[in-house]
């Protein structure tokens, strides 16, 4: 049943490879995740990984990758530009579409910054935000006495990211929790993970989610 | 009376922000007075929860927060916190 598993697997990076962490078969109908950033990354993995695990119960392949100077990357991320992140994405869109065939696109938070860098059958996206407000985050959590909550990004990756907004994508789902009042496609009950200081998770939510993007996959898939 | 209700709706929210940001038990910060001590005694509490923290009591509240506003002292206990609260959205 649980065929394929869990593995990981590089690709090529703006600068050496890059670790995708791989759960669900290889051949199977591929959705690729596009992680939240900095601070927000650490604290949705949990959720991400559920997410993972559910579709790829249900017939799916679901890939994560690590961006450079993050995760497994053997790159500083002070050396890191915004522009090699957007290779990784569409480097990790072009090693998944020749593993598996052209992949959905799921991003959360400040991945819907990067998604459009990907070649996708079609976009989804959770609780989307733009550069300007995790930049602020981020300042914000310098007037505790940390700047940048510890990281040490380089300035013109700061400054790209302070601009950066999300493009226009074909054949988007957005989705967002029912406490934020922004428009959206659908709205799912469930706690905002990314501000949480101790990492967590929601089975509720991870369903939920995993349920929207499954649907959407096929009916992406399908036309 | 409409400015008591609207005092304990901001303490309602502030409650709701904390459980959200810092993953505490509703119990426990429904058990919280206005002596209990938050920024620098709870572990949770930590530079990003600040930031979230923030963020989260703008949009809620509908107010805005300047950084020259924040300081350890206004998040030193939740009697402070509640204060600053009622302040920039009762004013």
């Amino acid at each position: 049943m649980s065929e394929g598993g869990l593995a990981f697997e590089t690709f090529p990076g703006k600068a050496g490879p890059e670790w995708m962490m791989r759960i669900g078969a290889a051949g199977a109908p591929p959705i690729l995740f596009i992680p939240p950033l900095f601070e927000e990354m650490n604290r949705t993995r949990a959720l991400l990984v559920a997410i993972m695990r559910l579709l790829a119960e249900r017939g799916h392949g679901c890939w994560l990758p690590d961006l450079s100077g993050t995760g497994e990357s053997l790159r500083a991320l002070g050396d890191v530009r915004w522009n090699d992140w957007r290779h990784d994405v569409t480097s990790a869109s072009a090693y998944v579409a020749e593993r598996s065939g052209k992949p959905l696109v799921a991003a959360l938070r400040g991945g819907v910054l990067l998604d459009d860098a990907a070649d996708a059958t079609g976009h989804w996206r959770f609780a989307p935000a733009d550069g300007a407000a995790l930049t602020r985050d981020m300042v914000r959590a310098g007037l505790a006495g940390v700047e940048w909550a510890g990281y040490a990004p380089s300035d013109e990756l700061k400054a790209d990211l302070a601009a950066a907004k999300p493009e226009a994508v074909t054949a988007l789902r957005l989705v967002r929790l029912t406490t934020d009042a922004q428009p959206a496609d659908a709205k799912v009950p469930g706690p905002a993970l990314w501000r949480r200081s101790e990492p967590g998770t929601s089975d509720a939510l991870a369903e939920a989610l995993a349920a929207d993007i499954g649907e959407w996959s096929r009916a992406c898939a399908g036309s | 009376m409409i400015a008591g209700s609207d005092e304990e709706e901001v303490a309602a929210t502030l409650r709701a922000v904390l459980v959200d940001v810092l993953g505490l038990s509703e119990t426990r910060v429904a058990a919280f007075d206005e002596s209990t001590p938050l920024f620098g005694a709870l572990p949770e509490f930590d530079s990003m929860a600040v930031a979230g923290l923030l963020t989260e009591l703008e949009e809620r509240l509908g107010i805005v927060i300047e950084d020259h506003e924040v300081d350890a002292d206004m998040m030193e206990t939740f009697g402070a916190l509640l204060t600053f609260a009622r302040n920039k959205s009762l004013q």
